[in-house]
């Protein structure tokens, strides 16, 4: 009888879901581009992996990536043989955790005030003016820092040597090159990340902050107990995918700032990727290292989900 | 009407969703050059389909055959505002060969990054390709991705007219294989090589003649960080700007170290590394570093542009430079504010220092840009045709001197100099001199000498004495290039680095042995029988 039960159920769910089907035929016709463009774009190059475990001939096409000689772990024991292994992954990581440490909450903190200026022309003025640099061109943003840290005419060794500081040579000191790329990273996109968060404020209830100055609340209590907690799952949403590129640096960026006497603290495991894979004609080498780096941001993520949901029921997945 | 807008919208998403996945495989800018094919029309009009192809003698045309085309991919020009393809020299080429040619620019700046990856999916779609290196590791050659031209020599006379003239490099050129792949462009090896030079007026104002000894050169860079040599009354001169890469060419001779390659051969024929050298490299690094504490070698050393030092010298902010000798007079002199066209107010170029050891100047390889036929190509006949009509003496005394009676004249004796409108650099470019870009054009001496200032090509006469062979191109087996390729990366590295703590201070010259151990515990000794075995590879071809 209770079989019976299921089994109606399930044909119950079946028929509702053809109904919905048919009811949303056209909206789902609309999903089918992002599915061929995942497919396309997505899933059938990751069947390229396979390059991390052979010796990819030159010139074999794209069959070559499934035919070439299969040689096992051989690049990434390569990758671990090298003495910079290590160094090249401490350093991607640590140049993208700073950024998220000093990158992430400034736009949440930007938003919050933000939208708390009540004239409107001045509010829109100043989105505008900090959303500017995020279009500026990676090229562009480091010839300006090159130029600014210029020890000879840099203006803001001008600026030290104005005080008595004598000129710092900013570019080829390696223990400056971190604070360097999350300053400036940040300075070019927190404008422009603030914007989902703004979006997010404005999408809590009028209601809700009427109700709390009713009961008296000041503005840091509204932000505390109210603006917070309103934007809360779209702070972890954005966290969690954040977390998701965490080994993933801006190869350009890095690699229009590095130089051999910063090495210490700015070559990435992409900028020697670069050399060693492409430079050198060696696309196994640099796919091997690129998986290996798509499995620690996996990871990460993974972590990152299971740790949200516990601790703030909130998660991707 | 709601369906078919929907659809509309659909079918349109959907384009956009296939927008980038044509079959396009570069990211160049393709253009069509439709010049029309005046030889072809000057041509026997009765001649006509295989016969004539195989008439071709090594002078145009190269097909009398209507309607021949063939796909070149190959670099844009290094000056911007140049279009190559419609250069007249280029355009000129392509018309006398009777043909008319597809381009496929990739720029200049970035060929290597964007043409490599297009080879080694084999989706080159032209007929002719210009590689994006030497080939060094016979990477491109070995996939068998460009066809090995001996195989089509009755068709290139030009060619192996030039291989029979030049021996070593028609030995450089052979792979392991015994075939040749590739059509090259050629350097100057011993001329307008990278020198030391000198602000003259500078010198004559300091009463001293250019230095030949390290220490000598020492003093003056003292008395010029001393001394207010431009007059502005300010001690803000620069005394020496070196760009990084020179240092190397510039001191490494007077410490008896090739660091241009790395890589030389002792008295006994035996390869080493000169960055590992426990004397002479720790002796080359103590004076740079000496420099370097001294304020002599500056601050920004390492990040100091070719524009930067323009822009000093045009100021009169600086007193040495080591650039390719071009620079001489087409570059630094020009924009000196007192030059009057006479060596007296110029940037001049003198003898190499020398230290312990005698000094000299680095050469060049003369091998250059590489050209070779696509395998795939439907036209590899006319392709190598082609490449070989490019050869030809005509073609290099184009790509050389320009066009007759606009670029050049020749007098009665045969003499050829250029005309007053070649003397404007932006004009003969744009013409398409030395198309080195799109075609295998050879670097002449005579062309360079009147081109540049008089007192430049005396220079550059007295300067030949002291330039040396640099490492020679030798190719790379596969062994070997696994070899090189997996462990020279992390030494070039260590290399670097290692290097610009040294001379900074960074890193103490005490800790030198370590860097030595440290070196050859990166598997230096692999490479260096790799590169022994290239080397005697190359030594017993020449014998």
């Amino acid at each position: 009888m209770k079989a019976q039960k299921v089994k109606q159920t399930k044909e119950e769910r079946r028929k509702l879901l053809r109904k919905n089907l048919y009811k949303d035929k056209y909206l789902l016709l609309m999903i089918i581009p992002v599915i061929i463009y995942y497919l396309i774009f997505c899933y059938v190059p990751m069947t390229g992996l396979v390059m991390a475990f052979n010796k990819y001939q030159m010139g074999s096409g794209l069959k070559g990536i499934y035919t070439s000689e299969f040689v096992g772990l051989r690049w990434f024991q390569q990758f671990f043989q090298s003495i910079y292994a290590w160094r090249l992954i401490r350093n991607t990581f640590l140049l993208s955790f700073f950024s998220l440490i000093f990158g992430f909450p400034i736009p949440i903190l930007f938003a919050i005030a933000v939208t708390q200026i009540r004239k409107k022309w001045l509010q829109k003025s100043i989105q505008v003016s900090t959303y500017l640099p995020y279009f500026i061109s990676t090229v562009v943003v480091c010839g300006m820092i090159i130029n600014f840290l210029s020890p000879s005419d840099g203006i803001i060794n001008m600026l030290l040597n104005k005080i008595g500081i004598d000129s710092i040579n900013f570019m080829s000191l390696p223990q400056w090159f971190r604070p360097i790329y999350v300053i400036s990273g940040s300075w070019q996109s927190f404008g422009f990340n603030s914007i989902i968060f703004v979006a997010a404020i404005m999408g809590i209830s009028p209601e809700l902050y009427e109700s709390m100055r009713v009961d008296g609340a000041n503005k840091r209590q509204l932000i505390w107990h109210l603006v917070l907690p309103g934007i809360k799952p779209t702070i972890i949403l954005l966290l969690i995918m954040t977390l998701g590129s965490l080994m993933n640096v801006g190869f350009e960026k890095v690699y229009l700032l590095y130089s051999a006497p910063i090495y210490e603290t700015s070559d990435v495991i992409q900028t020697y990727v670069y050399r060693q894979g492409i430079l050198n004609n060696n696309y196994s080498s640099a796919s091997a290292v690129g998986l290996l780096n798509s499995m620690i941001n996996f990871s990460i993520v993974f972590v990152a989900n299971r740790m949200s949901r516990k601790l703030t029921d909130t998660a991707i997945w | 009407m709601k369906k078919i807008v929907i659809a509309v919208i659909l079918l349109a998403l959907m384009v956009s969703t296939f927008a980038g996945c044509g079959s396009t495989n570069n990211t160049s800018s393709t253009t069509s050059d439709n010049v029309t094919a005046e030889a072809t029309k000057a041509a026997d009009p009765t001649a006509g389909g295989a016969a004539e192809s195989d008439a071709y003698t090594g002078s145009a045309p190269i097909t009398t055959e209507a309607g021949q085309s063939l796909k070149i991919l190959a670099q844009t020009s290094n000056y911007t505002n140049v279009d190559i393809t419609n250069a007249e020299i280029v355009k000129k080429v392509i018309a006398d060969a009777g043909i008319t040619v597809e381009w496929q620019l990739v720029d200049y700046t970035n060929y290597k990054d964007s043409v490599a990856p297009m080879l080694s999916t084999g989706s080159v779609d032209a007929d002719i390709v210009l590689l994006p290196d030497q080939d060094p590791n016979q990477v491109y050659l070995k996939s068998g991705m460009f066809v090995a031209l001996d195989n089509y020599f009755d068709s290139m006379p030009n060619f192996t007219k030039w291989l029979d003239e030049n021996p070593v490099i028609k030995a450089e050129l052979t792979a392991e294989d015994g075939h040749i792949y590739y059509v090259p462009g050629t350097n100057v090896g011993k001329d307008y090589q990278p020198v030391l030079m000198f602000n003259q007026v500078w010198l004559d104002k300091a009463g001293k003649t250019a230095p030949t000894t390290l220490d000598e050169f020492v003093e003056l860079l003292r008395y010029y960080k001393a001394n207010d040599m431009n007059g502005d009354g300010a001690l803000t001169e620069t005394p020496m700007s070196i760009m990084a890469s020179m240092l190397p060419y510039m001191f490494g001779p007077a410490f008896g170290l090739d660091l241009v390659s790395g890589f030389q051969v002792d008295a006994n024929g035996t390869v080493f590394y000169a960055y590992a050298d426990s004397t002479n490299y720790k002796n080359y690094l103590t004076f740079l570093n000496s420099l370097y504490t001294e304020g002599l070698l500056e601050i920004e050393y390492s990040s100091l542009t070719r524009d930067q030092v323009i822009e000093r010298m045009s100021n009169d902010m600086t007193g040495v430079a080591f650039d390719y000798s071009w620079a001489m007079s087409m570059m630094y002199s020009n924009v000196l504010p007192y030059y009057d066209g006479t060596a007296a107010t110029a940037f001049v170029g003198a003898a190499p220092l020398s230290g312990e050891y005698e000094g000299y100047y680095v050469g060049r390889v003369e091998l250059g840009n590489m050209f070779g036929v696509n395998s795939d190509s439907s036209n590899i006949e006319l392709a190598c045709k082609f490449l070989d009509y490019a050869m030809s003496e005509g073609c290099q005394t184009m790509y050389q001197w320009g066009i007759e009676g606009e670029s050049y004249t020749v007098d009665a004796s045969g003499n050829k100099s250029y005309t007053e409108q070649a003397s404007d650099n932006d004009w003969l470019q744009q013409l398409g001199i030395n198309p080195a870009f799109v075609f295998p054009a050879q670097q002449s001496v005579a062309s360079t000498d009147a081109l540049v200032a008089d007192w430049h090509a005396q220079i550059n006469k007295e300067q030949e004495q002291y330039v040396k062979d640099p490492w020679p191109f030798i190719y790379a087996t596969s062994d070997e290039s696994d070899t090189i390729a997996m462990y020279m990366t992390d030494i070039q590295t260590y290399v670097d680095e290692n290097t610009a703590a040294f001379i900074t201070g960074t890193k103490s010259l005490s800790d030198f042995d370590s860097y030595v151990s440290g070196l050859n515990s990166l598997n230096l000794s692999a490479v260096l029988t790799a590169k022994q075995t290239q080397y005697d590879r190359y030594a017993s071809a020449l014998k």
